[in-house]
């Protein structure tokens, strides 16, 4: 017989399972193209295009030693994407980090209005920006540059970054900066010695946000980029040709591409998801 | 040690003013407490002070020195905040040793003076920590520890002891009195406790809207409110007001309300006789109403009967609340005193303490 006890221990059992295989399902969904991209990457050439698919089969690493060893294109666009992503993350940085403790903190004329344009300027589709910035960056002989990618790279890496550290800075009470004031600090001691060291979770973050955004970029990357200059989500395509597709070295790179953000965001997810929902959860 | 006067300070936010012609002096060493509701100004004033705040127009001096226009750094106060404002990346140490850093004293010094202060707060175990990894008392020892160090001629506190629980509160008050009678440095004390502002303050300052109030000694504040708002906000539980008519009654006044006729002690006769026939308020503190019956209590002038509505123990007092006609009252009686809801009771007021103020302008009659 059973007690209203167990009734309510069966339904908690029973909402348990379902909700367990609601998540497993939407995993999967996201997971299946990365766990295939993996899968075929460590197959060999014979085995990834048998029906049915292959999921158990001996593993190979014969196109990452292609990819990276007998195609100089994959080596170099590697290097590149680091030196693009790498550089615009910097600078990003360097111009964010003090116009968002601007925004957040000093008062001057047409401060929303100016916070307002850098957030709305991410809303226009970059499919419509691309013509004006390749004639921009020809016009200026910055075609096929490391200068002029990162350049464009920083338009899309520095409004949202901006946007971030507002709400890091807003998220410091007031209190801390008149407290230094009165112990004698000056305005750039104050924000060296005491803002930047509290913040500086929040500028990792926004580090990690404009370093993925930049290394993951294609699209500006495939027009404004020619074969010196070109990064890794370009150079992958070397791969795909009118004479054939090399499904390996192409998987391959793409594991490559994707292991280290997979990996950041794996180990820095907690203060990631923090800076996402930081404005959102102020009292 | 200084002297802080402020005279006709006026700020204004855009075109909203927060503190109104604010003119005060506090002298060399004194223990001065701001007190009001949320938004009467207090921390503004405290701020003004401190040059967080620039002035509207008016004058600070700190010690012979007008500060109007001098930084903050350079005014010689220190300052602690309701939420201590601790640099949460510095140990305890170097939260310490930053306002000795910036003024370029000589390392040894900057220890001595640590090791002092930390010893004084009993701090000296925690320098090594983190704020994060200090409890809320802690936390506070080292905000004074911080303030402290420097031998400031002002001390500042913006409401200091709020973020602390019950508790702790009251043995950081007594600890903060006791550094005070100690260093004997002139403080500058906000707090919108009633409670503190009685217990800390040589001199409390009660504000509302940006305007003082009453400034005088709690006692005083306490016993001789000079308005309707002051005898309201300092106390606990607050003094019963009800609206009333002056009579003439004879040869004698008094106060009327419906179900209430109570008598004016004829010494205080002559500050409400031009009031005659016209309303007022009456304004009775909790511990002069008594029970009619206890004999301790029977050097009254007035009685009324009451309906107790709740009684509520609070282990040295028992607070009664009672219904007459369409007035509520609150009596602090004896806590061995025996009442129910709902029950009949006698009660006697002692006029002598009674105020009665002006209805139209608060402000207190007698």
């Amino acid at each position: 017989m059973s007690t209203p006890g167990s009734t309510i221990a069966a339904g908690k059992r029973a909402a348990a399972v379902v909700k367990t295989a609601l998540f497993l399902t939407t995993i999967l969904i996201w997971a299946f193209p990365v766990i295939w991209v993996i899968m075929t990457s460590f197959k060999a050439r014979t085995d990834i295009f048998t029906l049915p698919p292959k999921i158990f089969f001996s593993p190979t690493v014969e196109h990452y030693v292609e990819a990276f060893l007998r195609s100089s294109d994959i080596t170099r666009g590697i290097g590149n994407s680091l030196l693009v992503a790498g550089l615009t993350t910097l600078l990003t940085l360097l111009i964010a980090v003090p116009a968002g403790y601007a925004f957040a903190r000093v008062t001057f004329r047409f401060r929303n209005q100016m916070s307002f344009f850098a957030l709305i300027s991410q809303m226009a589709p970059p499919i419509g920006l691309i013509i004006p910035y390749f004639f921009i960056l020809s016009r200026t002989n910055m075609l096929n540059t490391y200068t002029g990618l990162i350049a464009i790279h920083m338009s899309l890496t520095v409004p949202f970054s901006i946007w971030l550290m507002i709400t890091y800075f807003q998220d410091l009470p007031t209190s801390l900066e008149e407290s230094a004031a009165i112990d004698g600090a000056s305005p750039f001691t104050t924000f060296f010695r005491v803002v930047l060291p509290t913040v500086w979770g929040g500028v990792g973050v926004t580090a990690i946000f404009a370093f993925i955004e930049s290394w993951n970029e294609f699209l500006y990357a495939v027009v404004l980029t020619g074969s010196r200059t070109k990064t890794v989500p370009v150079a992958i395509f070397s791969f795909l040709t009118t004479e054939e597709s090399l499904w390996g070295p192409f998987t391959a790179t793409g594991v490559s591409i994707m292991a280290p953000v997979i990996l950041v965001a794996l180990f820095a997810q907690r203060q990631m998801i923090k800076g996402m929902t930081l404005g959102a959860t102020k009292g | 040690m200084a002297e802080v006067i402020l005279r006709n300070v006026c700020k204004l936010f855009g075109k909203v003013p927060v503190v109104r012609d604010f003119s005060l002096n506090i002298a060399d060493g004194e223990f001065l407490v701001l007190v009001g509701p949320s938004g009467c100004g207090k921390s503004t004033t405290l701020r003004l002070v401190a040059g967080l705040e620039s002035l509207s127009s008016g004058e600070i001096y700190i010690g012979d020195r007008l500060v109007n226009d001098i930084h903050p750094r350079d005014r010689d106060i220190a300052m602690v905040f309701q939420n201590y404002a601790l640099y949460p990346q510095m140990t305890v140490y170097d939260n310490m040793a930053f306002s000795l850093k910036m003024r370029k004293v000589p390392k040894r010094e900057i220890d001595q003076a640590i090791r002092r202060t930390s010893e004084l707060l009993r701090i000296d175990q925690l320098l090594d920590r983190k704020p994060g990894q200090l409890s809320g008392g802690q936390r506070q020892r080292v905000a004074l520890g911080r303030s402290i160090i420097r031998n400031p001629h002002v001390f500042l506190f913006d409401e200091p002891l709020s973020n602390l629980d019950a508790k702790l509160r009251i043995a950081m008050r007594a600890e903060l009195l006791e550094l005070h009678q100690r260093l004997m440095t002139t403080a500058i004390y906000v707090t919108h406790d009633q409670l503190e502002a009685m217990t800390m303050g040589d001199r409390i300052v009660v504000m509302n809207e940006g305007v003082i109030q009453q400034v005088d000694h709690p006692e005083t504040v306490y016993d001789h409110p000079v308005n309707l708002f002051v005898a309201g906000f300092i106390g606990s539980p607050s003094m019963n007001f009800l609206d009333c008519r002056i009579l003439q009654n004879g040869d004698s006044l008094c106060a009327a309300t419906d179900g209430l006729r109570l008598k004016i002690p004829a010494g205080k006769q002559a500050r409400v006789q031009s009031y005659v026939g016209r309303d007022a308020v009456l304004g009775i503190r909790p511990e002069h109403i008594g029970l009619a019956s206890d004999p301790a209590r029977c050097d009254c002038l007035a009685g009324f009967t009451a309906v107790v509505r709740v009684v509520e123990s609070a282990g040295s007092e028992k607070i009664v609340h009672a219904r007459v006609e369409d007035h509520s009252l609150v009596a602090r009686l004896d806590p061995h005193t025996r009442l129910k809801t709902g029950e009949t009771v006698e009660f006697a007021v002692r006029m002598e303490t009674v105020h009665i103020f002006d209805k139209v302008t608060g402000q207190t009659l007698m």
